[in-house]
C-alpha cells in the first residue's frame, strides 16, 4: 500500500529524526510514504476568525496536489500538520460559501476529497494493533512508557476525529502492541506551552514541569510524543525544571517513531538520539534496548 | 447600543455563542495559560458580553493564548474560546491598538515572513529575523544556539519549488 506523504517543515530540519524512523518503520511494515512531489508550509496554525482565509490557502493547495496525483489519502506524522490539514479539510467539505472564496483565491478545484490520516491512524486502522505486535522483533518488556498527546492531535475533537477527549487510548494500544506498559498519565493531554517558549520561557518551563513530573510520578521511564514542538519543550526544558526544583528526575523524551523503530529491530545507533538533550540511551542499554 | 455592536461582532466572526455563558469557570480551570493571563478566560467572555472593547483589545490575555481548545471542549454552552481570542486579536491589530504583547506579534510575523521567502519554515532565519524585530539578544537566542549545536536546525533553508506561486497569494492578499 502506498500513501502521500506530507512531511511538513519541521520533520526536515528540527523533527529530521520523527520523519527517518517514520519512514524505515514503515517500509519494514510493508507500507510505503510517497512524498509530495513539491509542498509548501501548512500555514502551522488554523485560522478561527470566520472571514479569513488566507491561512487555508496553504494546507488546500497540499490537499489539492495531493488529488491531482490521484491521491485519496494524505498522511502526516507531525500533529500540527494533522491539525491544519484536517480542519482545512473539514472546511472544504462542509462549508460552501469559503470553500468558493478559498478555491477561487488560488485558483484550484477541490472539495475536500482526500482524506488526512494521522501515521498513528495508519498503524491502527490500516495495519491494525494485533498485526502489528506480530511484526515486533524486540518486544520492549519492562519499559514504562507515558503516551504524552498534547493538544492537536486530539482537539477539537468534532473535526479532528481521532480518538475521545478526556481520556484517549490510541497511543497506549499502540504502546501495548510493542510489548511496553502504558502508564496512567493524567497529564496526557495538557498543554505543554507550545510556542509560547519563544517569548516566556517559563511559562514553557512551568507546563512542561507539571506534565513530566506527572509522568514521573506515575512510573514512567520516558515520554512519547508526536509533535516537534512538544518534544522540543518537554526535552529542552529540563535543565531549566531542575534548576528551580533539584529533586526534579529528568525523563527522555522520544519520537512515537523512535520506540516504533527499536521495537521493530533498528538499532538505537541509527536513531539519531544524540539530538535528545536527556538522553535516553542509558535508560534504553538497562532495559536491554540498545 | 455599542456594548450589544461588540458582541454581536464578535459572535458573528468568531461564531460562538458567547451570550450564553453562564460563568461556570470550566474553562479557567482547564486552562494552562490561566494563571498568567490578566484576565482569565471566563472574564474575556464576560468582557465580551458587556462590552468592553478597549480592555480587551489591550489585554495580555488574547496574546497569551496559545489555541489549545481544551475550554472549548469541556464548555456545556458549546462555547470554543479560542476563536473569540482570535477575533480579539486581530481586531487588535486592524484598529491599530498596541498590542500588550509585542513580542508575539513579532514572532507570528517572522513566521509568515519565512514562508513568503522560502515557501516553508525554516528555523534558523525565522529565529533570526524574530531578534532583529525584537532587538532582544539574549533570552532564547540560547534556544536557537543550543538546537545549532546539537544538529536539529540545518544552516541553510530548503526552498519550495513553485516560490513564484506562493509570492503571488501574498500578494494578492495584500499581507
Amino acid at each position: 500500500m502506498k500513501y502521500p506523504y506530507f512531511p511538513g517543515c519541521t520533520l526536515y530540519t528540527k523533527a529530521k529524526k520523527l520523519d527517518d524512523a517514520g519512514r524505515e518503520c514503515s517500509r519494514r511494515l510493508g507500507f510505503e510514504l510517497d512524498e509530495l512531489p513539491d509542498w509548501t508550509c501548512c500555514g502551522a496554525t488554523f485560522p478561527l476568525v470566520n472571514d479569513y482565509h488566507i491561512a487555508m490557502s496553504g494546507p488546500t493547495r497540499i490537499l489539492a496536489d495531493t488529488k491531482d496525483q490521484g491521491g485519496s489519502q494524505l498522511v502526516t506524522l507531525c500533529s500540527v500538520c494533522f491539525n491544519v490539514l484536517k480542519r482545512t479539510n473539514v472546511v472544504m467539505r462542509t462549508d460552501e460559501e469559503r470553500r468558493q472564496k478559498i478555491t477561487d483565491f488560488i485558483e484550484r478545484d477541490y472539495h475536500g476529497e482526500v482524506e488526512v490520516l494521522h501515521y498513528l491512524q495508519v498503524l491502527r486502522d490500516e495495519i491494525g494493533f494485533e498485526q502489528l505486535r506480530e511484526k515486533v522483533v524486540k518486544p520492549l518488556t519492562d519499559l514504562k512508557v507515558a503516551c504524552y498527546y498534547g493538544c492537536l492531535l486530539l482537539r477539537p475533537v468534532k473535526e479532528i476525529g481521532l480518538d475521545v477527549m478526556e481520556n484517549p487510548t490510541i497511543f497506549e494500544d499502540f504502546v501495548r502492541a510493542l510489548g511496553a506498559e502504558p502508564v496512567d498519565f493524567p497529564y496526557k493531554i495538557e498543554c505543554c506551552g507550545a510556542f509560547q517558549v519563544v517569548h516566556s520561557m517559563e511559562t514553557a518551563t512551568r507546563c512542561s514541569r507539571d506534565i513530566l513530573a506527572n509522568a514521573r510520578l506515575n512510573g514512567a521511564d520516558l515520554v512519547i510524543t508526536t509533535c516537534p514542538l512538544c518534544h522540543f519543550n518537554l526535552d529542552d526544558r529540563q535543565p531549566e525544571i531542575r534548576k528551580g526544583d533539584p529533586r526534579f528526575q529528568t525523563v527522555p523524551v522520544l519520537y512515537f517513531t523512535q520506540l516504533l523503530a527499536l521495537a521493530l529491530g533498528l538499532d538505537a545507533a541509527e536513531l539519531g538520539f544524540e539530538r535528545n538533550l536527556i538522553d535516553p540511551l542509558p535508560l534504553l542499554r538497562e532495559k536491554g534496548l540498545a | 447600543m455599542a456594548q450589544q455592536n461588540f458582541l454581536a461582532e464578535v459572535m458573528a466572526a468568531s461564531g460562538q455563542p458567547i451570550n450564553l455563558c453562564y460563568q461556570c469557570r470550566k474553562c479557567t480551570l482547564g486552562c494552562p495559560m490561566a494563571e498568567e493571563f490578566d484576565f482569565p478566560p471566563n472574564m474575556v467572555m464576560r468582557m465580551v458580553q458587556l462590552g468592553m472593547k478597549d480592555e480587551l483589545l489591550r489585554s495580555k490575555a488574547i496574546w497569551m493564548c496559545v489555541s489549545c481548545e481544551t475550554c472549548g471542549t469541556r464548555c456545556p454552552n458549546g462555547i470554543k474560546t479560542a476563536p473569540v481570542m482570535d477575533v480579539l486579536r486581530e481586531a487588535c491589530l486592524r484598529e491599530g491598538v498596541t498590542p500588550a504583547d509585542p513580542v508575539t506579534v513579532d514572532f507570528h510575523r517572522s513566521f509568515t515572513d519565512s514562508i513568503r521567502k522560502f515557501g516553508r519554515v525554516h528555523e534558523a532565519t525565522m529565529l533570526l529575523s524574530y531578534k532583529l524585530k525584537t532587538k532582544n539578544f539574549t533570552g532564547d537566542l540560547d534556544v536557537g544556539l543550543k538546537l545549532f549545536l546539537r544538529g536539529k536546525i540545518p544552516l541553510l533553508p530548503k526552498k519550495a519549488k513553485n516560490l513564484n506561486k506562493i509570492k503571488d497569494i501574498f500578494k494578492k492578499s495584500d499581507l
